[in-house]
């Protein structure tokens, strides 16, 4: 089903994009990534799931600003120089769709290796764990790899 | 244009003329002796065999040719065309068309049992139909064509040979008729240095020498009978066989140029002046003059233009339209009155620029309707349920991509129509009905909208069974209070049907969940109405245009949005009165009480309301509502970019566009919002009674 993942190698390693959403750390499969731009003006969609609460437009297509903050219970901070907005494309019910992240931070692309992976170690954290697919280690740090499609959906 | 597959363009061709025929034969089962329809259908199959022959279909070419062969006596007024007839005229047409669009599927078996058909009833030798028509435009009668021969006289129009008509060719088959004798009429030849080297300025006068029939004459000229003038006279006695030393002087040394001039001129003084003369009260050479002048105009007025480009075209209008509107913005913002002025012309221009090109795809209905003459036609003889069609509005416009997306949708209804709406003819007539059902099929514009409604005369929908069957499948808990409208719904539920013997056309409910959904898609609504016993009525309500509107960008709290200005009928101020009425919700406009919305609460828009609040009022065909605004700013070409998966739910918007600062802004979906005032009126009635 991860056929978008393009970012796995037959090594196991995976090149990702580390973005930070709080005091959190998330690596997000670099496939997904289409680019990261500065933060827009963003437009209010009155009824949406508090997760995708606006829509902004990058280059002449109008699209869907997700929140993982929300969706993660996290508390929402300001912008401020280091936000940025990663957009990703992935598959909904078979469509290719374009969503915008917020992320608090980019830090850089990097690659992790499957053996990193670590067995979802402390259990009672905030968030589901059906939206996370892995969990790596990173600069002795761990870090959530996310399952967008479920995120999103 | 090089690119284009020659094929490609005859297969489109194609589709033209099975159009043509197919209304023709269909006309022609009801008014049998028109003659016109006859000469119409003759006319499209004679060109598909042409072209098919000309761009390498010999299936197509030879098939057609025996079909046309058998027409023909149909043509000549020999055989009357009959319901059966037609039947099998059209499914040879099918056959020609499969053979053109997926030759690999036919089977000449199936060929030939069509063509033994036609022959066995072109042969099946009726009498000659008692029609007056067919005798006052008679071919020659047999007898006639024994004559000597005939003496034609050909003009063609001067850019025949552009056209890729050569008349030598034309020549070259007279000839194999019979021995012909060809004598060109030079006297329009125009001085060298006004001689347009493509056009065509030769005349001839040809005596042909055979006693063959005039329709074989017509037959060579099929092709370009609307761009010459051909004049027929039987000649009158046999002449001497034609004298041949022109022939052989041409073929031999060259000669001197005066010499071959001189005898030119010598063979075609004594029969230039005369036909001239004489053609045009013995006249009776071109049967179909008044068609030809119809087709003329049409093929200067139209030009074959493919979809895709078409779609790009309005892609870059867009475009455009957004990027115009960056440039207003940016205008306005500063003082220089120059570009002000530039960017005014450019927003005229670009607002002109978008009418126009979608008015080009704006495709009158009737084409779409003309297509389902055949399905009824068709499905009232497979189910013995005569039945008439009615249609309306064929004029009504739409965009051709929603043209396209409405053939499948209609064809459920209308099957459903005639398959379960309509009762058999013992059921009808027990119930006090004609015998005969009746479909109608009306497109018709009403605001932002255009309704197409299928509309039938049958037994209406089975409330009760529609019920039974949605408790059968779970879908409700038996007992459950709905309206008859609720129940309905059911009808759209993916798998639902309430056939109790699966047919081979549909169940009631099978393919409705697709109806339903491929109108959604296109941004419209589909109502459902029955009256037991009476019939049900289907109405799908559909935007003009998927992709450019024209709105009225607004502002509430913080955010903008835009109102399809087609829906918009006036602007009001929401006076101190209406204020006050906070709990009831109504408007007075000229003594009519409208219900309003107030766009603040809905859009939970933060910040301070604006002094004056203004009220727009919107209309869907018959509700009107208000809603109440913080700012109306103004006029604005709206781009309309469709919502994402993720935000489907959201329901009180159709889509997005980009405005000029290049932020996003939410078109508000109208129908919705009248919806939603209507649930809150009768909310309100609900707790006001309780």
């Amino acid at each position: 089903m991860n056929e978008m993942q393009t970012g796995e190698h037959q090594t196991g390693a995976m090149q990702v994009v580390m973005i930070g959403l709080g005091e959190e750390k998330f690596a997000l499969d670099a496939g997904l990534v289409r680019e990261i731009i500065d933060p827009v003006p963003v437009t209010k969609v009155a009824g949406a799931r508090s997760f995708v609460p606006s829509v902004i437009n990058v280059r002449g297509n109008v699209i869907p600003l997700a929140d993982l903050r929300i969706r993660f219970g996290m508390p929402q901070l300001d912008d401020s120089a280091d936000t940025r907005i990663v957009v990703i494309e992935l598959e909904l019910d078979g469509e290719p769709v374009l969503v915008g992240l917020t992320a608090d931070k980019v830090y850089e692309v990097t690659e992790i290796s499957q053996t990193d992976v670590q067995q979802t170690p402390r259990v009672g954290m905030h968030w589901k764990p059906e939206f996370i697919r892995f969990i790596a280690k990173w600069r002795e740090e761990f870090v959530i790899v996310p399952n967008m499609e479920r995120i999103l959906n | 244009m090089s690119a284009i597959d020659p094929t490609e363009i005859f297969r489109q061709e194609a589709s033209e003329l099975f159009e043509v025929l197919e209304g023709a034969l269909l006309d022609l089962g009801l008014r049998p002796d028109d003659r016109e329809l006859v000469d119409s259908a003759f006319r499209a199959l004679h060109t598909i065999k042409g072209s098919g022959a000309m761009f390498g279909f010999d299936k197509v070419a030879s098939f057609t040719h025996e079909f046309e062969t058998a027409f023909d006596r149909v043509r000549k007024g020999e055989i009357k065309p009959t319901q059966e007839l037609i039947s099998v005229a059209l499914a040879a047409k099918d056959y020609i068309r499969a053979l053109i669009e997926d030759p690999q599927s036919t089977d000449d078996v199936i060929g030939d049992a069509i063509l033994d058909d036609l022959r066995r009833f072109v042969s099946s030798d009726q009498p000659v139909a008692p029609v007056a028509e067919i005798a006052e435009a008679p071919p020659l009668a047999p007898g006639e064509s024994n004559q000597a021969g005939w003496h034609l006289y050909l003009e063609f129009e001067s850019h025949v040979l552009r056209n890729g008509s050569n008349p030598l060719d034309l020549l070259e088959d007279l000839c194999k008729l019979g021995p012909c004798f060809v004598v060109p009429v030079t006297d329009g030849i125009p001085f060298l240095d006004e001689l347009e080297p493509d056009d065509c300025y030769l005349k001839w006068d040809v005596k042909l020498h055979a006693a063959c029939d005039k329709d074989a004459i017509d037959d060579v000229f099929m092709f370009v009978q609307d761009e010459m003038k051909l004049t027929l006279s039987p000649l009158e006695q046999i002449e001497a066989p034609p004298p041949m030393p022109l022939f052989q002087l041409l073929d031999e040394e060259p000669v001197p140029m005066a010499e071959m001039r001189a005898l030119v001129v010598e063979a075609a003084a004594p029969v230039a002046a005369p036909p001239a003369a004489k053609a045009e009260p013995k006249s009776e050479s071109n049967p179909e003059p008044k068609p030809e002048s119809k087709r003329d105009d049409r093929g200067i007025a139209t030009v074959r233009v493919q979809a895709e480009r078409l779609d790009e075209l309005m892609d870059r209008v867009g475009e455009l339209v957004i990027a115009q509107a960056r440039l207003t913005q940016l205008a306005a913002s500063g003082s220089d009155l120059s570009i002000k002025m530039i960017a005014e012309e450019i927003e005229r221009l670009a607002s002109s620029l978008r009418d126009t090109t979608i008015g080009a795809r704006m495709v009158p209905i009737g084409s779409l309707f003309g297509r389902f003459r055949r399905l009824i036609h068709d499905l009232s003889r497979d189910l013995s349920k005569p039945v008439e069609f009615v249609t309306t509005g064929e004029d009504t416009e739409l965009d051709k991509t929603m043209i396209e997306c409405l053939a499948d949708p209609l064809v459920h209804l209308i099957r459903n129509a005639i398959d379960h709406g309509i009762e058999d003819t013992a059921t009808r007539s027990a119930n006090g009905k004609t015998e005969q059902g009746r479909i109608e099929l009306a497109a018709v514009h009403s605001g932002a909208q255009v309704l197409v409604t299928v509309k039938d005369n049958g037994g209406g929908l089975n409330t009760a069974r529609i019920r039974a069957k949605a408790e059968e499948q779970g879908l409700i808990a038996a007992g459950a209070v709905l309206t008859d409208h609720e129940i309905h719904q059911f009808l759209f539920h993916p798998g639902f049907s309430t056939a109790q013997t699966i047919s081979a056309l549909s169940g009631r409910g099978v393919g409705m969940d697709v109806v339903k959904r491929t109108i959604e898609n296109m941004r419209g609504t589909i109502d459902l109405s029955t009256r037991p016993g009476q019939g049900t009525t289907v109405t799908l309500r559909l935007p003009l245009t998927l992709a450019i509107i024209e709105g009225l960008l607004i502002r509430v709290g913080e955010g903008r949005y835009i109102i399809p200005l087609s829906a918009v009928e006036e602007c009001v101020e929401l006076t101190a009165d209406d204020e006050r009425s906070r709990g009831r919700n109504f408007l007075n406009v000229r003594g009519n009480l409208v219900p309003f919305l107030r766009l603040r609460e809905i859009m939970t828009a933060s910040g301070a309301p604006d002094r004056h609040q203004k009220t727009i009022i919107i209309s869907t065909g018959e509700s009107r509502v208000g809603l109440v605004v913080d700012q109306i700013i103004g006029n604005h070409q709206t781009v309309i970019k469709s919502l994402s998966k993720l935000h489907s739910d959201v329901t009180i918007f159709s889509g997005a566009t980009i405005l000029g600062d290049g932020t996003a802004a939410l078109i508000l979906d109208v129908a919705q919002l009248v919806a939603l005032a209507q649930s809150k009126i009768e909310k309100q009635h609900i707790s006001e009674a309780a």
